[in-house]
């Protein structure tokens, strides 16, 4: 007859023979010591080695990891630091530029124009006007990720205010411009790459008595509506009749020349 | 009695020392020193038994701590190191548990 667990004899074999069976046979064979002798003394500082040397490289490689954080956390500070460097440069360097591209255009009226306007709409230059300036932030009492402003809300903000016809946008003092991403990282919202704290700001320069209806009507402003609404996330809107937005330090050209 | 006086040297050998073992041989250490118990822990039983035998023992000790460290080591070059050291545990802790349960009833009649 079949045993009923023979499908599980690996399990039932495991239990029967959790001694060696080897130690059985040695005794029956008249070859068991009965007590340790000088092999099973060594074979056990071995095992008390092991253990200690798994303990003592355990308890070392804590503090370990905390100090690689700390330590990769210094690095990310010093890249952020020097990065923000490297943007001033730029800055002073395009002020440069524009003086001296000045300089050069001054026989032709229309060309500084159109490089003005140019240079506003594409965000190369700091601007300022009226506009409107837009807060939002997470949900006040939820923790969880419903409550949270997500890179999606922030991009479906901007196209909003894009929509309802603002000229120049910048949130967290970071112009957008065509070459701007605003996506995830982790669980931080980032904007040309730089990772933002909250509440989120969001100013726009366009005509503040039109905007804030205008930015209702377009899909970016029902999707706000929305998450107010069903997510209790914070928007507040507020004109302003000065702001002023900074230049987008990125916005030099490598690649492409101007086709003849 | 020069079992545990082995086993407290040992520790206090590893403690004094701390070696550093071969980077190639570190992520096998807790699959060895579960295997090292494993043999431990039959020893117990066999010499609670009085079937204790020297060379089983020790015999019983390397080729366990050999074989798991080898199990896993084959996992990993096959890319299923984590699924093998759980397997080899599971199988160990089942006995681990079954001679400490043995040991038990045997020292404390319970």
């Amino acid at each position: 007859m079949q045993a009923p667990d023979a499908s599980m004899d690996l399990l039932r074999q495991l239990r029967e023979e959790a001694v060696d069976p080897d130690y059985a046979r040695a005794a029956s064979d008249g070859r068991a010591t009965r007590n340790p002798g000088a092999m099973s003394a060594i074979a056990l500082v071995i095992a008390g080695a092991l253990f200690a040397t798994a303990l003592v490289s355990t308890t070392r490689s804590k503090p370990l990891v905390t100090s690689e954080r700390a330590q990769l956390m210094g690095y990310i500070r010093e890249a952020e630091a020097r990065q923000d460097q490297l943007r001033t440069d730029q800055a002073a360097l395009r002020a440069q530029v524009d003086t001296i591209q000045k300089q050069a255009l001054g026989g032709s009226a229309s060309l500084p124009a159109l490089s003005r306007t140019v240079a506003i709409a594409s965000g190369a230059v700091p601007v300022t006007g009226p506009g409107v300036v837009i807060v939002v932030d997470d949900a006040a009492a939820s923790a969880s990720v419903d409550g949270r402003v997500l890179d999606q809300d922030l991009a479906q903000l901007v196209n909003g205010l894009w929509a309802a016809g603002a000229e120049a946008v910048a949130v967290n003092g970071h112009r957008i411009t065509t070459r701007t991403a605003i996506r995830e990282a982790g669980s931080a919202i980032t904007v040309d790459y730089r990772s933002l704290d909250r509440p989120y700001r969001v100013e726009a320069i366009g005509d503040p008595r039109k905007l804030p209806a205008d930015f209702t009507a377009t899909t970016g402003g029902s999707w706000w509506a929305y998450l107010n609404r069903n997510y209790g996330l914070a928007f507040d809107l507020q004109t302003s009749d000065a702001l002023t937005l900074p230049a987008d330090p990125g916005l030099g050209l490598t690649v492409a020349t101007r086709a003849r | 009695m020069i079992a545990i006086l082995g086993l407290l040297l040992g520790v206090a050998v590893g403690i004094w020392l701390s070696p550093t073992l071969p980077a190639v041989l570190q992520p096998y250490l807790p699959i060895m020193i579960v295997a090292a118990m494993d043999a431990l822990f039959g020893a117990t039983r066999a010499y609670l038994d009085h079937t204790f035998s020297d060379k089983v023992f020790v015999v019983s000790f390397i080729s366990n701590v050999t074989i798991a460290a080898l199990i896993v080591w084959i996992g990993d070059q096959i890319g299923v190191g984590s699924q093998l050291s759980t397997a080899v545990i599971v199988v160990l802790g089942i006995r681990i548990f079954t001679n400490a349960a043995a040991i038990r009833r045997k020292v404390i009649h319970a």
